[in-house]
């Protein structure tokens, strides 16, 4: 993630200014620097676009209202009077539209839950009676909001309602509110910075995507080699035992998230694998676990194998291990990795390991939901390249089937994820939300196609992308972005082809490539570089589509109907041009 | 219930001081001194970091020495001196309160 300072805009019927604050003075990244909207006036600032606060447009702006500032029935409530739900109902709607409509005005737009303050003479027997009770409409509000606001992609409601739980009794700060028209303890606005951040990373792709974890005493109670699988501390009636296994179950949970696991402990490797195997109470198994090194040897040096095995980077690791030792050891030698502190207490583990605020992502794919276990299967791909006697022979044994599909609603939410988290394989590390990709796409002279791939040990999904723009006699490619999962398999040339083929459609010279440089984008430049485009100056490469660019003869590549690979307007149709619909 | 020392209400005002300066660029934090002007017109808080500061001074009175006080609305001379004209002067003021 860049060090550049992001703007955000604070737009609220309450003062600001602490949050903004905070957001300010957090030294970690990204680096925030943020306006606040004059108080009060919040449907004028979200109506406005002529405001200097949207241009430029902000990349996030940050819409915290109270319930009773902005929706009239809630504050009939507020006030004793029945309501009737339907009406709020339609306020809520109203609100969410107004937001909806600035949604074109800012990168993200994060929209906090409502929340009363715990002292109102609203709460006891009526608090959840039907049109009079405070804390149910509150609910409903809630939910009408979050409704409201679901499939527009930019906006993203955010729990308020867990940072006051997280504070407690003193969340709301009567004093405040009452001196300067700040309804919220700071530690309220502490919490809500952290999580902005944490927020904005995960939006640009900077969360953490592996966990590399110990065994004795972190994923299970004792040393498996003295005390043997059978009598280690995991599940039971145990206070301690119980303790592992919710660890476990939480770890599991990323697991569904797209994090990934792997293993870095000193043990030998039989005898740690049978615990994993056998132990009844294990709740992570063989199959969780993208890779392990259990082994004697330094841990720093396993998690960077582990790492460069998984064809990822050393930022987004996160190493957990009960012993001190081992935890300054990698974080002397490894300082990329993070590395909590960690409780001795293994009963805290599950709290510990749910305040690391570096696995945020805006959505789930099924592409993550079924990300260990493609790692899984690319150990198989391993194994069986091991056994081939050349990387061609072993990439025939594979079946290897490329699908390309034209960028839409159905994958854009998956290829926007992509696009923001792939950094190895990417051409010019553009960061796009879901928005701006489907605008950009959906613009004359662009094209953007997503890459699915499969083999005979599985799916690996969508996997790549590769944007197009017609750019005079030049078919630039603007993205070319392919997980890391998937590199070396000659599905890199395969897009190349197709690139080359649909500028030969357009009737366009040549396919130019500017490679950006980035910290982390060296594998790109070194693939284009062996790609046989033309090197020139400047980074950029270029092919002359007098050539064809061969498909490889490993792939096997499916295409879209001839309307979704499409050519620039005004030249012929890919049918015209005679660009098979299928081949093999 | 026992009177705070000196000492112990500025700790209380040094810990408000912590919580002030975490709102504040590093170029305009408070100094934990007798001598820190905490009034804007000597180069202290302004408006809003004064509400903070207030709040937390209230609040962490409270906690420590369970005695509620109110500075929101203090504007008495103190020995000529406004209480919050200095942490030295904010002092005298809160110990003078608490032998009330």
């Amino acid at each position: 993630m860049n060090q550049l300072v992001q703007r955000g805009l604070l737009i609220s019927d309450f003062n600001l200014e602490n949050l903004s604050a905070y957001l300010a003075n957090n030294r970690e990244p990204p680096l925030f620097r943020c306006e606040v909207a004059p108080y009060g006036q919040v449907t004028q600032t979200l109506l406005d676009s002529t405001l200097p606060c949207w241009n430029p447009p902000p990349d996030f702006t940050l819409v915290w209202t109270r319930p009773e500032a902005v929706l009239a029935g809630f504050r009939e409530a507020l006030n004793g009077d029945t309501v009737e739900e339907a009406n709020l109902e339609r306020e809520v709607d109203n609100y969410a539209e107004t937001i909806a409509r600035a949604g074109k005005l800012s990168k993200t737009i994060f929209v906090p839950t409502w929340n009363v303050p715990t002292m109102h003479l609203g709460h006891g027997l009526l608090d959840l009676a039907p049109g009079l009770g405070v804390s149910r409409l509150l609910m409903q509000a809630n939910l009408r909001l979050l409704r409201s606001l679901s499939g527009i992609p930019n906006v993203v409601p955010l729990h308020a309602s867990r940072w006051i739980e997280m504070v407690g009794e003193k969340a709301f700060n009567e004093r405040l509110w009452h001196s300067g028209k700040i309804p919220f303890a700071n530690e309220v606005f502490k919490i809500a910075a952290r999580e902005i951040k944490a927020a904005i990373r995960g939006i640009g792709g900077g969360s953490r995507k592996l966990i590399v974890l110990d065994l004795d005493d972190t994923l299970w109670g004792g040393i498996v080699g003295e005390v043997g699988w059978q009598n280690l501390v995991l599940g039971g009636h145990d206070p301690m035992g119980e303790a592992f296994v919710e660890f476990q179950r939480g770890l599991k949970t990323l697991t569904k998230r797209g994090m990934l696991l792997a293993i870095a402990s000193k043990n030998e490797e039989t005898v740690a694998l049978q615990a994993i195997d056998h132990h009844p109470e294990m709740v992570l198994r063989r199959g969780d676990f993208a890779a392990w090194r259990i082994n004697w040897d330094d841990k720093a040096r396993n998690i960077v194998e582990l790492t460069k095995g998984l064809n990822l980077v050393l930022d987004s690791v996160v190493f957990i291990d009960d012993n001190q030792v081992e935890r300054d050891r990698v974080r002397q030698a490894l300082p990329e990795v993070l590395v909590p502190e960690w409780p001795v207490d293994a009963r805290l583990y599950l709290r510990a390991l749910c305040e690391l605020d570096c696995f945020q992502q805006p959505l789930v794919t099924k592409e993550d939901r079924r990300r260990a276990e493609m790692y899984s299967q690319e150990r198989q791909r391993t194994d069986s390249k091991a056994q081939a006697s050349s990387v061609e022979e072993w990439l025939r044994t594979l079946q290897i089937t490329v699908k390309v599909e034209l960028l839409g609603a159905s994958n854009i939410g998956r290829a926007t994820q992509l696009l923001n988290k792939t950094n190895q394989m990417n051409l010019s590390t553009r960061r796009l939300t879901e928005q701006e990709f489907g605008e950009w796409a959906s613009q004359p002279g662009h094209r953007s196609w997503v890459f699915s791939v499969s083999d005979r040990f599985g799916d690996s999904g969508l996997t790549g992308i590769l944007s197009m723009a017609a750019d005079g006699d030049n078919a630039r490619i603007v993205d070319f972005v392919l997980s890391c999962r998937v590199m070396g398999r000659k599905v890199e040339e395969t897009m190349l082809h197709w690139a080359v083929k649909w500028a030969q459609s357009s009737r366009l010279a040549r396919v130019v490539a500017d490679y950006s440089s980035t910290p982390k984008n060296a594998p790109c430049h070194a693939f284009f570089q062996g790609s046989g485009f033309d090197a020139g100056k400047d980074g950029r490469f270029t092919w002359d589509t007098v050539n064809p660019y061969a498909l490889p003869d490993v792939i096997k590549l499916i295409t879209p109907p001839e309307d979704a690979f499409d050519v620039v307007s005004g030249k012929p149709s890919a049918a015209e041009a005679g660009v098979p619909l299928v081949r093999d | 219930m026992m009177k705070p020392s000196k000492e112990q209400i500025a700790e209380v005002i040094y810990a408000s001081i912590d919580g002030v300066n975490e709102m504040l660029a590093p170029d305009q934090w408070l100094e934990k001194s007798p001598q820190t002007v905490i009034l804007k017109q000597g180069g202290g808080l302004d408006s809003l970091g004064f509400v903070n500061f207030v709040s937390l001074v209230e609040e962490k009175y409270f906690d420590r020495f369970g005695q509620r006080i109110i500075l929101a609305q203090t504007n008495p001379p103190q020995n000529g001196r406004h209480p919050f004209q200095s942490v030295e002067s904010l002092i005298e003021y809160l110990d003078s309160l608490s032998r009330l």
